[in-house]
């Protein structure tokens, strides 16, 4: 184990570092003077980023195993609830729960 | 306003606080007195970034090397903010700390929610960062404090995070309606992980930005 003071300077610069990519884009570009470039890469980011987000969570799976099938069910269920239900949050419980069906027998 | 926004920070809650366990079970086996883990998710709030760190705590990697290392990791978060240039409003302690609180899951849930009738945008958004960041705290508390009882069998929770995206996602396609983001981000998404599979998600996000960037100016030079 290493020293506190090690660990208290190792938090801090990790804060530091963390909150530095998150404020750049604000210290860039002012609201309201952005160009239309701007706001359109700004508009089209959401999508793009969430779909992104998606395929890598799903990276690690292994495509020849079992795992193909209950992750592929969890998935379909989760979609299912939202596109019927539209309630968040019974299509992630619900998703999540049959995942961790799959996973823990 | 609260109640609202804790009704729609909730699916970020079963994201947060079984990964905040993790993390918080994990950082015990450093040795570490368990507020320090609490601590990490007060100051720092970076999943991916925390976990990285017991990893270098336990190697004792340089200084310079974490702060690099935490910086490139966390670099998708630059794109993030473009989506907030306006709506989080002046500068102020309130926007400096929804900067601060922009995470995947934050930034994900305050792209696409609505702000309901007759609520300010930027305290609406306030609460549910904080709520969102008393998640982790608290799961990253409760991992560090019980490591040895817990019992709870806890694994395949991390498709909880999975989920949320791919709930976002559907919302993002009934709000946006347009084809093209969504195809530029699996078509990124590829070209990433056929070639950078480590750094697969800043390196998609760079490309998709590039890709849009690039489709917009051909449709511009040519209307």
């Amino acid at each position: 184990m290493n020293g506190l003071e090690y660990l208290i300077v190792v938090i801090i610069v990790m804060a530091l570092s963390t909150y530095f990519t998150r404020l750049i884009p604000f210290l860039l570009f002012s609201p309201g003077r952005e160009s239309s470039l701007i706001n359109y890469v700004a508009k089209s980011t959401p999508p793009m980023i969430m779909m992104i987000l998606v395929i890598y969570m799903l990276r690690d799976m292994n495509y020849y195993s079992f795992e193909l099938v209950y992750t592929s069910i969890a998935l379909a269920v989760t979609i299912g609830f939202q596109v019927y239900k539209r309630n968040a949050l019974l299509s992630i419980v619900t998703g999540t729960a049959v995942y961790m069906f799959f996973v823990q027998i | 306003m609260v109640r609202s926004a804790i009704k729609i920070s909730l699916p970020i809650m079963f994201g947060f606080v079984p990964l905040g366990i993790a993390f918080g079970l994990l950082f015990q086996n450093l040795g570490y007195p368990w507020y320090f883990a609490s601590l990490m998710g007060i100051i720092v709030y970076a999943g991916a970034a925390q976990f990285m760190a017991i990893g270098f705590l336990s190697a004792g990697l340089g200084v310079v090397e974490i702060a690099m290392s935490t910086f490139f990791l966390n670099s998708r978060h630059m794109f993030y903010g473009l989506s907030f240039l306006e709506s989080f409003g002046n500068w102020n302690f309130r926007k400096l700390y929804l900067i601060f609180g922009m995470t995947d899951e934050t930034y994900a849930l305050l792209t696409t929610i609505q702000v309901p009738e007759g609520f300010l945008k930027e305290r609406y958004f306030l609460y549910i960062t904080l709520f969102s960041q008393i998640y982790w705290v608290l799961g990253c508390t409760i991992g560090a404090v019980l490591a040895d009882l817990m019992t709870f069998n806890t694994d395949g929770m991390e498709f909880a995070a999975t989920a949320l995206f791919v709930v976002l996602l559907i919302e993002q396609w009934i709000m946006v309606r347009k084809l093209l983001p969504f195809i530029v981000g699996l078509i990124s998404s590829i070209i990433a992980l056929l070639l950078f599979i480590n750094h697969m998600l800043l390196i998609a996000i760079m490309i998709s930005i590039a890709l849009i960037v690039f489709l917009r100016l051909i449709k511009g030079s040519s209307s």
